[in-house]
């Protein structure tokens, strides 16, 4: 440009875009960075979470939590349980609603309303609303189930070990259903009309053509649902709160709640962040390349 | 985008018809499926209406033989939905605007200047919004008791704009950057100065994608719940989903009371959310494919 300036301090173009960056920089160093690194150095010592009282004990709150923690193990387990069956249910059911909706069809987006729905409530009320389907007594599913004539599938579905944390993840796949859809309906958007009506002249099937223009195109927002699907399945938490508090006898605990729990229930502060650290862990596996590959998308 | 293809289809006549069999069972299952979706949702507005004694001996399935209002009304007070409205109301409305106008002086700074290490400052502040919360919750918790905020709409206003701040830079700086840059020199010629050319020039023709972001952030700062629990212990301060949380409490037999409880607090963001469809897909989608 025009500017012609000694090379003071104020020319500096760090400097010039700082008053732009402070207020953003502040709040995020203070209240996400520090307490990042906050969580991660108090994962070495042994706390209350109240007392002045505090001891450095190095390692052995990874050490405990391992060996010693069975509800750390089923937690750890939960969560990878979770992920597993999120990149199976809610990823198909979104694709296969967006490849319905993607045709030219009679109240589209009343479709498309409704499928989204779910995932703008607030989660507690989700946990609410499905904790009152699965009464055992009066709630609509056992009162279905009895209906079709199938009474000996009836469950106490949140009071058994082995059912509850399958019911907590059918509310969670209600909800996470429709930001796939959504998402894979944009990626089909994407999917070049040429290309399609190439592989027609070609002589291509409707099936060939799905298979080798459409699903080769939707690779970015497979990329991207998987992604999102991964990074949400671990930060489960509000359902897991409000639907079961992590029963029965720990059953449903996941990392997210397990953390909370020692850290503000249990007064195990340091191994609350020891398990912090591994939930941070894992999500780091997930999060670093997926930003690698968007960045390097932009280009 | 399906336009094109017309032509071809009805030039076909035998697979004209079988696509249209197609559509037609497409759609059937596409009804059925979304009849399946609501059941939650109907099943909660069943209960709502329905009497205590009603609801024992009606089936869970079955619609309210006669509307019993009453519910809704001992809902309210019950529940103190007006306190958790207002506080929510509040947090949100001062959270939304003011996260906003925080992450777009960066972005502007991102997009518009240049300087050392921007990129990586950029990925640095975009990774925040994919870590769970509860990594960082227990040391949120010390420091706003720290700093004496417990309990105070600055202690949750402040990891709110915090949590929001990634997402929201990393759509305004994609935003900004699609602004074409000759306007900048233009607006620079003419002694507009940085600010200026942030608040004249970038913000004004920034307004879709800060409708998007005022409304998906709406959404999401209303529904917040693992960082209200732990800075807003004190009831008269709790938002809509801590009284959702302790309804089961109030409510403790009380079913349609529960639910008339939970169906008021959901519908303004029913509402909202059908009001500004428009966006909310923009704005879901648009990040993604820019991605």
């Amino acid at each position: 440009m025009l500017k012609h300036q000694a090379p003071t301090r104020a020319s500096n173009p760090f400097v010039k875009a700082l008053p732009f960056l402070l207020p953003a920089f502040i709040i995020y160093i203070v209240l996400i960075l520090y307490p990042i690194g906050n969580a991660f150095v108090m994962s070495f010592f042994k706390w209350d979470g109240v007392s002045s009282h505090k001891e450095w004990v190095g390692i052995a709150n990874y050490v405990d939590i391992f060996t010693r923690d069975p509800v750390f193990v089923r937690a750890l387990s939960n969560t990878g349980l979770w992920v597993v069956l999120s990149l199976f249910i809610p990823t198909t059911w979104g694709l296969l609603l967006a490849l319905a909706l993607n045709r030219k069809i009679a109240g589209q987006t009343i479709f498309r309303t409704i499928f989204y729905l779910p995932a703008i409530i607030a989660s507690i009320a989700v946990a609410s609303i499905w904790t009152w389907m699965y009464n055992p007594y009066m709630g609509f599913v056992n009162a279905s189930l009895t209906k079709l004539g199938v009474e000996n599938l009836i469950q106490p579905w949140l009071g058994s070990e082995s059912v509850a944390i399958y019911s907590v993840f059918a509310a969670y796949a209600w909800t996470a259903t429709g930001p796939n859809m959504l998402l894979f309906l944009a990626g089909l958007q994407n999917v070049p009309q040429e290309l399609l009506d190439a592989a027609k002249v070609d002589g291509a099937n409707q099936l060939q053509a799905f298979r080798h223009v459409t699903i080769p195109s939707l690779r970015p927002a497979f990329t991207i649902v998987i992604a999102l699907t991964i990074i949400s399945s671990l930060k489960v938490f509000d359902l897991v709160y409000q639907m079961t508090f992590g029963g029965p006898a720990q059953s449903t605990q996941v990392l997210a709640s397990w953390t909370y729990f020692q850290a503000f229930s249990l007064h195990n502060y340091g191994q609350g962040m020891a398990i912090a650290m591994v939930l941070l862990f894992l999500t780091l596996i997930i999060v670093v390349p997926y930003i690698r590959w968007s960045t390097r998308e932009e280009k | 985008m399906s336009a094109p293809a017309l032509p071809k289809l009805q030039a076909d006549r035998p697979l004209h018809r079988r696509i249209n069999i197609i559509s037609i069972a497409v759609w059937v299952v596409l009804a059925a499926v979304a009849i399946l979706w609501l059941i939650p949702f109907i099943f909660m507005i069943f209960t709502a209406m329905k009497s205590l004694p009603d609801m024992y001996v009606t089936k869970a399935y079955s619609p309210p033989g006669t509307i019993y209002w009453e519910n809704f009304q001992r809902a309210w007070d019950t529940g103190n939905i007006a306190t958790y409205g207002k506080n929510s109301l509040l947090i949100t409305l001062t959270k939304v605007p003011l996260g906003i106008f925080i992450a777009s002086l960066a972005a502007f700074s991102f997009s518009r200047m240049r300087f050392a290490r921007q990129n990586t400052l950029l990925v640095v502040m975009v990774f925040g919004s994919m870590i769970p919360v509860q990594v960082a919750l227990g040391p949120i918790f010390h420091l706003i008791l720290d700093m004496g905020l417990l309990n105070t709409y600055w202690g949750i206003l402040l990891p709110y704009i915090a949590f929001g701040l990634p997402y929201h830079i990393f759509m305004l700086t994609n935003f900004f950057r699609t602004i074409p840059r000759e306007l900048d020199e233009a607006a620079m010629i003419d002694g507009c100065s940085r600010f200026g050319l942030y608040w004249r020039i970038i913000m004004p023709l920034s307004k879709p994608i800060i409708a998007t972001l005022f409304i998906l952030d709406f959404v999401s700062t209303w529904n917040e719940f693992p960082i209200a629990l732990v800075i807003l212990q004190n009831s008269k301060m709790w938002t809509v989903p801590l009284g959702l949380m302790s309804f089961s409490g109030y409510f403790s037999m009380d079913y349609p009371g529960l639910n008339a409880a939970v169906l008021i607090t959901i519908i303004p963001v029913i509402i909202v959310y059908l009001v500004f469809q428009r966006y909310f897909i923009a704005g879901l989608t648009a990040g993604a494919v820019k991605g």
